[in-house]
């Protein structure tokens, strides 16, 4: 396994192909609601990207698609060049191992410590004691934690919470880090730390997916934006602010 | 090393889960002895029965009686057809001195002397009829009934009959109860998994966002179900080698088993004690991880 750790300041490549498309991509839910329709995004390896829109806009389910927690009912998602509803069953551990994914609520396990709780990622797909002993130590370093190792999640802030949830997420060393609302619990400069986290990972390859509703992180970035609403893909630029601007 | 690696990681999961939720489990288990020990009681009594019955059958014939005065002339036609019956092995003649001579032995085998007292006893000459099938007796004994030289016929064929009754019905009856406990198990290992499922379910969606293959995720659970099956069993077999020796000589009373007692016996019931119990620790957790896993994973 390389490690995150060991090629900073590379950019990663995936071939030549973007690592997410998405063509024509509808989801309408068995009550009949439309969740996406006529999707077309295309996001090149390496990329940040920020997925803005109102809540009920779809960014929810933008992201599920990408995990293959669902599948769409329209149209093709490809990840890593896969296209993911022609992918088995016992195909997708693997997919879901290039990419790491973090959420506003940390969904850390109360009952282990820090490192456990990175560990864990790695025990659950057969990861030998060695490499457990270390990777997770390294993980800790990159987001800060290496010092709190044996904390519970209770004992750390909120922000230290979320530092723990994205270690946990590097574990596999994914191309893709797909982060929803990853500040709504933040206050703002912790929101601001967690940012400048996620722009290093970045920086060393990680293409970052990040859905939020933060509109000074998002202005202040000047990154690519993907705007949902109702469903419908209403913006996709480069270098943009949260709003449009005229 | 990779599947080594699995199977530590499963059988630990399993036994955390399994105590970590120990009330639970632990009534599960409990139901669990409760229907392998009624499996054994009944094992244990059927094969008494069965053994029994084995006994009865190598003793089921026809006796019967003959007429006072009875010549040579007579008795060895009577003889000569009872053998052509379908159904009879051979036939004996018990002379009344024969019979006079048994009956003493009788009394020598229990310690006293036969004492007529110095009175002349003659006792009645019988026939003995062995059969090939038990089943046979009732047709041996209708045609002995139409003969002139036999004043009175007696078998063992209604104990027979009676014996095979009573062991039909505890089979039946033994089987039902066994079914319907073992439902009753199958519903607490279902139960005892579908609460370690939602118990564990933010592990659980934790283990798919990071790309833990089902077997990761299912086969803790399939194997906390399987362990409840073998602590249950382990916890049988032991009791069951407890009471083995008080509860011999019993056995041999009342069912003259010498089949039952043998340590063969034991060891085939300890097999079939564990076989039900993992088996059914599995069944019950695997229906369980199948409703309650599949839209999980």
């Amino acid at each position: 396994m390389t490690g995150i750790l060991e090629r900073p300041g590379q950019t990663r490549t995936e071939g030549d192909g973007p690592v997410i498309s998405m063509i024509d991509v509808g989801m309408t839910y068995p009550n009949g609601k439309m969740a996406l329709i006529d999707l077309n995004v295309s996001i090149p390896s390496g990329d940040f990207v920020f997925l803005v829109g109102p809540s009920g806009a779809g960014k929810s389910t933008f992201i599920r698609l990408l995990i293959r927690e669902q599948l769409a009912t329209a149209g093709r998602v490809i990840v890593a060049g896969r296209d993911l509803a022609r992918m088995r069953r016992s195909q997708v551990p693997a997919l879901r191992r290039r990419i790491g994914i973090v959420f506003q609520d940390f969904r850390l396990l109360p009952a282990k410590t820090v490192f456990e709780n990175v560990a864990f990622a790695l025990e659950v797909t057969g990861t030998s004691r060695t490499e457990i002993r270390r990777r997770v130590p390294q993980l800790l370093s990159l987001v800060g934690l290496h010092e709190h190792d044996d904390h519970l999640p209770t004992q750390l802030s909120g922000g230290e919470q979320q530092r723990a949830a994205i270690a946990r997420a590097l574990v596999h060393d994914p191309s893709m880090l797909i982060a929803d609302e990853p500040t709504g619990n933040l206050d703002p400069v912790t929101s601001w730390e967690i940012i400048q986290l996620l722009i290093q990972i970045n920086a060393m390859g990680t293409t970052v997916l990040m859905a939020t509703h933060n509109q000074e992180i998002v202005n202040a970035m000047r990154r690519r934006v993907l705007a949902l609403e109702q469903g419908t893909l209403v913006r996709d630029e480069s270098g943009a602010a949260y709003e449009r601007e005229y | 090393m990779p599947f080594v690696r699995f199977v530590a990681f499963a059988v630990v999961r399993a036994w955390q889960g399994f105590w970590r939720n120990a009330m639970m489990s632990l009534a599960a288990t409990a139901t669990v002895v409760l229907m392998l020990v009624l499996l054994s009681g009944l094992f244990i009594v059927i094969a008494g029965l069965d053994s029994g019955l084995a006994f009865i059958e190598s003793k089921v014939g026809v006796t019967a009686r003959l007429r006072d005065g009875l010549t040579d002339a007579e008795l060895q036609p009577l003889l000569s057809d009872v053998k052509q019956l379908p159904g009879v092995a051979g036939v004996g003649y018990v002379s009344p001195e024969l019979a006079m001579e048994r009956l003493r032995k009788v009394y020598r085998e229990q310690g006293q002397e036969l004492n007529l007292g110095g009175a002349s006893i003659t006792l009645q000459a019988s026939i003995e009829v062995a059969l090939t099938d038990p089943k046979m007796g009732t047709s041996v004994s209708n045609a002995l009934a139409g003969r002139y030289e036999v004043s009175q016929i007696t078998t063992k064929q209604v104990d027979y009959n009676k014996l095979l009754g009573i062991i039909g019905v505890i089979r039946t009856v033994g089987i039902a109860a066994l079914v319907l406990v073992g439902l009753t198990v199958l519903f607490m290992i279902v139960n005892m998994i579908r609460i370690a499922v939602y118990s564990r379910s933010g592990e659980i969606e934790i283990m798919r966002l990071v790309g833990a293959s089902d077997s990761f995720i299912r086969w803790p659970f399939i194997l906390e179900g399987i362990l409840c099956g073998l602590i249950g069993s382990v916890i049988t077999i032991v009791l069951v080698a407890v009471v083995w020796e008080p509860i011999q000589p019993i056995m041999v009373s009342v069912f003259e088993m010498p089949t039952a007692v043998s340590s063969r016996f034991l060891a085939v019931l300890s097999a079939v004690v564990l076989g039900v119990g993992l088996s059914v620790g599995a069944l019950g957790s695997w229906i369980s991880v199948r409703s309650n896993l599949s839209s999980a994973t």
